[in-house]
């Protein structure tokens, strides 16, 4: 029997999704209640100097209007709570659209008829939204969960003299936004003292540590419920404000309370991708060895919270350079806190993926065996292996699919009609942590088998791959077996981010499934009823729900018939701490650009990725699908845009912020190396942010070939091409 | 959003009369703009009365014209045979726009009115004077990259949104109405109006007055005729700008020509200056560049959306180039 981890099962939630079974947070109908709204700032900096409510609440049907006069008293949580305050608790607005007060009515369309009726009043104080506002006022944040916001190695001015070529130049991108399909949603439900939230988070188990600390109660009276997400991208990885507001006011009213986060309200609740600049400096020898790499990058903080988010391991994790200088400043400005975007380590990444272009230029030499030069597997922080081994492999695969060896290298050498064609490429990058996480396996009377790990399907496909990776343990067909996730009440796990979910939860879910297969293997063999009395364990093996004893299949048992004749289901559990790493591959990009309109079309994308063992080749697929999609968002199209006066957000809606529609999207292939990853019990690493890191440089230096023309500002609109 | 009373019209004189009584009602078709504005906040009625009940949506021939109901929909207009051959530019002007689930949904009437996507006119948090007049235009010194170069004023910068608009202008198309003063027929450069100082005024309609159809001269400029939409994405975004040519040549010599423009101004914008260019002249690269100067004179960049005055040049030479054959 061919394994089933690896098989491109289709999702198992699949039907459940497209006809409308599948229930989300927003969907959760609880009896008697009640509908919360927000009302948010129209200022970004200063304080409240009146609130007047006298309208909202005669609003007929409304229940409460809570302002920080009236809200209940709240604990900030400590990191990593990334908000640093709790709003509603005093009069002093950090950013525009902060809520400033929270109403509670019968229905949804009474509490947002009330909300527009406060009359708030401020004493407004100038913001600045803009790196370019700020000038001077960059600093060196403290050390963060990553570590030093600097990293020196070796002497990079030495390697920069040395150079026989450089480039030195400074690459931005706008603040970008997550917009996940589902709008964050909140239903908080209280019996006594116990709490339960059905939430839109990509973290049942932070959820619960942060309500527990911002409520000041245990942490166990609280369960969190999260069976479907509708995406998050990163902004439903931390716990935002919205969640604990609505918690403490059903407290408060002893009414279940939900509230649905309006798209506009996504754009200032949920964090956003930082506004990003950085200079990239890199110099390499005539036969292209890189003599250094220079990284000095800006982002926008806020005014309450000075975490980096997009962070800089690519400047030392992927290429081996002797002389390497990365440092992350940021500058406070008067916006919300920002936080991960689906890839954190994909602003950095871009520079220097640009910058390598144009060295390849510079040298004479062709992009990919610049890279090929290049690429280390050592981490020049410890000396140890990080898994980057394959990224030749990704190289070939990807390049050779694409055609990469007929690219004739001088701009503007490719023509069809009105348009000009170019080919890119860059290599993608991106680490996975460790985290650690435990499951339950239970195989019943039936023969049929339930795994439980309190992990989340974010929509990548967990509920699928964690079915293949226990049915394989069990030696079980993927029909018998059920798999649950999303409840705090089931092991914990980590979150849903950093690309983790499925090198962390694979382990214990597959160590609790091999405890239980063992577990009924021991039942069989001393079972007298049993074919299987008396054999030695190590040599049964489970397929398709059967036992065999290997050298002599026709004696065999059942999962169904060892079980029943046991009398009562065998549960067994796992946990598992995944070893963390870094996952490489390369995207080649074809673009066709309308010179005369500045017009540009993303045409072809071949990528490759090293990601372990594939366990799933379609939800694998999707994931690179997503990623090259948006990278041609993140390319071309998306940008936040604020208001350099008001410090609001212009175009905070799926209208005016530009993702990609389909007709954006190129044909897109996708290959894997597939080799497993030796730490792993089932060879996965982690991969989810992989594609993407590296698509915009992609794309802008396929844009450089097309046309002679370097855009180092992102997005590349077409009036950077006129 | 506030609640509101919903009532369903069952011929022109009864919508008419249920909008014109109640100052905050208004008719809802496809609502596809609508019912956006009024969950945003931009827009507030106290009463939405229902026209799709009403017998306005046939596509008929006329005498030398073609009618076109205002019920009709987008998606309907947009592949009806005689306006594909007749009108090519009022089709390519409706399969450009929106999304098919919107062109499904949005009337021909509806299109017309609707309201710009400037950001701050649609974010209550901010000030707008078309929202609020004299609240101010944050956009003059704001986020004006979508923003209009013509037709502008001290109190307004925000673009027309419809593509079919601007096609309409280049085929001479006629408004049919029916309002409380009984009905009238706008020709198309008549129907909207600049800002001004009445920024919140768009058009001409009186209130209670309801668009019934479209009449589209049948005119050998129109049979050929073309329309190119320039945007940040491949589909399914408005136009950064966009250009309507209707071209009747003889020989090479311009004999008639109508030329519009979208995503530049605060209207549909007709260039009769750039037309009067080419009028009797000979077709060439030159005259087609005198003609996209023509066009763009008197225009105000801001701070984000000077590039417009050199991309919609570039568009209408485009746009010639391909029409008139020249090479």
């Amino acid at each position: 029997m061919s394994p089933l981890i690896g098989r491109a099962v289709p999702r198992v939630d699949g039907h459940a999704k497209v006809t409308g079974g599948a229930r989300y947070a927003a969907d959760t109908h609880v009896p008697g209640v009640t509908y919360g709204t927000l009302a948010t700032s129209t200022i970004a900096r200063g304080t409240i100097t009146t609130i007047d409510t006298t309208l909202a609440q005669a609003v007929p049907g409304v229940i409460a209007v809570f302002t920080h006069l009236t809200m209940p008293r709240l604990v900030t949580p400590p990191s990593p709570y990334p908000k640093g305050f709790v709003p509603l608790q005093d009069a002093t607005i950090h950013h525009n659209g902060q809520p400033v007060a929270y109403v509670v009515a019968q229905t949804l369309e009474q509490a947002q008829e009330a909300a527009a009726l406060i009359d708030v009043r401020y004493h407004a104080e100038p913001a600045k939204v803009a790196i370019d506002d700020a000038p001077g006022e960059e600093f060196l944040p403290p050390p963060g969960p990553e570590g030093p916001q600097e990293f020196v190695h070796g002497d990079p001015a030495a390697g920069l003299a040395n150079a026989h070529k450089k480039v030195d130049a400074t690459y931005s991108s706008p603040v970008h936004h997550h917009n996940p399909i589902e709008t964050s949603a909140t239903v908080a439900v209280w019996d006594g003292d116990q709490l339960t939230l059905h939430e839109s988070t990509q973290s049942i188990s932070l959820t619960q540590q942060i309500v527990a600390q911002a409520l000041s109660v245990p942490q166990n009276t609280i369960r969190v419920l999260t069976p479907f997400l509708g995406g998050g991208f990163g902004s439903k990885a931390p716990v935002w404000p919205h969640t604990l507001l609505t918690a403490a006011v059903a407290r408060q009213l002893r009414k279940p309370v939900k509230l649905v986060l309006t798209r506009a309200q996504m754009y200032t609740s949920s964090g956003h991708r930082a506004e990003f600049r950085q200079q990239v400096t890199v110099g390499a020898a005539k036969d292209g060895t890189l003599t250094a790499i220079v990284n000095i990058s800006n982002q926008q903080l806020s005014r309450t919270e000075q975490r980096v988010f997009n962070t800089s391991e690519s400047s030392w994790m992927v290429y081996g350079c002797p002389n390497i200088h990365a440092k992350q400043l940021g500058v406070r400005l008067d916006l919300p806190t920002p936080h991960f975007m689906r890839s954190p380590e994909g602003p950095a990444l871009v520079g220097l993926e640009m910058a390598l272009d144009e060295l390849s230029y510079e040298l004479g030499m062709d992009p990919v065996a610049l890279r090929l030069k290049n690429y280390t597997d050592l981490n020049p922080e410890n000396g140890q292996k990080i898994g980057n081994q394959n990224l030749p492999e990704c190289l070939k695969l990807a390049g050779d699919a694409f055609g990469w060896s007929r690219r004739n290298p001088t701009p503007r050498s490719m023509r069809d009609g009105n348009e000009l064609i170019g080919w890119g490429m860059a290599t993608e990058a991106h680490s996975y942590h460790a985290r650690a996480s435990s499951a339950w396996v239970q195989i019943d009377t039936d023969g049929h088998a339930l795994a439980r790990c309190g992990t989340q399907d974010i929509g990548t496909g967990t509920y699928t791959v964690m079915t293949q990776v226990t049915a394989e343990a069990l030696g079980m067909p993927m029909n018998s077996v059920r798999f649950e996730l999303g409840d705090t009440n089931f092991p914990a796990a980590g979150f849903s981010a950093a690309s983790v979910t499925v090198s962390s939860v694979s382990g214990s879910v597959d160590k609790a499934a091999r405890a239980a297969r063992d577990a009924v293997i021991a039942l069989a063999v001393a079972d007298p009823h049993s074919p299987l009395h008396g054999a030695a364990p190590d040599r049964i093996v489970t397929e398709h729900g059967f036992l065999f004893l290997t050298d002599d299949r026709t004696r065999r048992d059942s999962y169904q018939g060892v079980v029943s004749r046991h009398g009562k289901p065998v549960e067994a559990t796992g946990s598992f701490l995944n070893v963390p790493g870094y996952t490489t591959g390369a995207s080649f990009i074809e673009v066709r650009v309308d010179p005369w309109l500045g017009r540009v079309r993303v045409t072809r994308a071949v990528a490759a990725y090293d990601i372990g063992r594939v366990m799933n080749h379609r939800t694998a697929r999707s994931q690179v699908l997503g990623g090259m999609i948006w990278g041609v968002g993140y390319a071309l199209t998306e940008h936040t845009m604020i208001d350099r006066h008001t410090a609001r957000i212009v175009n905070p809606n799926l209208s005016g912020y530009l993702v990609p529609v389909n007709a954006d999207a190129p044909k897109i292939e996708a290959f894997f190396v597939d080799k497993p990853d030796p730490t792993s019990p089932v060879g996965a690493k982690g991969f989810g942010e992989a594609p993407i890191t590296g698509v915009p440089a992609a794309i802008s230096n396929a844009i450089y070939h097309a046309t002679g023309r370097r855009i180092r500002d992102l997005p590349i609109t077409q009036d950077k091409l006129l | 959003m506030k609640n509101f009373e919903y009532a369903r019209a069952n011929n022109p004189a009864d919508a008419v009369r249920l909008v014109g009584d109640r100052p905050g009602a208004t008719f809802i078709a496809g609502g596809t703009d609508l019912l956006n504005l009024m969950k945003d906040g931009a827009q507030t009625h106290d009463r939405i009365v229902d026209v799709n009940g009403l017998a306005l949506t046939d596509i008929s021939h006329g005498n030398g014209f073609l009618r076109v109901g205002a019920l009709a929909r987008m998606a309907d207009v947009g592949a009806h045979r005689a306006v594909r051959e007749k009108f090519p530019v009022v089709s390519q002007a409706l399969l450009a726009s929106a999304s098919p689930q919107v062109r499904n949904m949005a009337s021909i009437g509806g299109n017309l009115l609707q309201r710009t996507r400037c950001g701050y006119f649609r974010d209550t948090g901010s000030a707008c004077n078309k929202r609020i007049p004299g609240s101010g235009c944050p956009a003059i010194d704001g986020e004006n990259r979508g923003h209009a170069v013509l037709g502008v004023s001290d109190h307004c910068i925000a673009a027309h949104p419809s593509d079919l608009a601007v096609s309409l202008i280049a085929v001479d198309a006629v408004v049919l109405t029916n309002g409380p003063h009984g009905e009238r027929r706008i020709p198309f450069g008549d129907f909207h109006l600049a800002p001004g100082d009445t920024p919140e005024r768009e058009n001409v309609l009186t209130h209670g007055e309801l668009i019934v159809g479209l009449e589209l001269p049948l005119t050998p400029a129109a049979a050929k005729s073309q329309y190119l939409k320039l945007r940040d994405r491949a589909t399914f975004e408005f136009a950064v700008v966009s250009v309507a040519a209707a071209l009747d040549l003889r020989g090479r010599t311009v004999n008639d020509v109508r030329l519009a423009f979208g995503g530049i101004a605060t209207k549909p914008w007709r260039s009769t200056d750039a037309e009067a260019v080419l009028r009797g002249r000979a077709l060439d690269t030159a005259t087609i560049d005198a003609a996209g100067r023509a066009a763009v004179h008197g225009a105000i960049p801001r701070a984000h959306n000077a590039f417009k005055i050199d991309l919609v040049q570039r568009a209408l030479s485009r746009v010639l180039h391909e029409l008139g054959g020249v090479r």
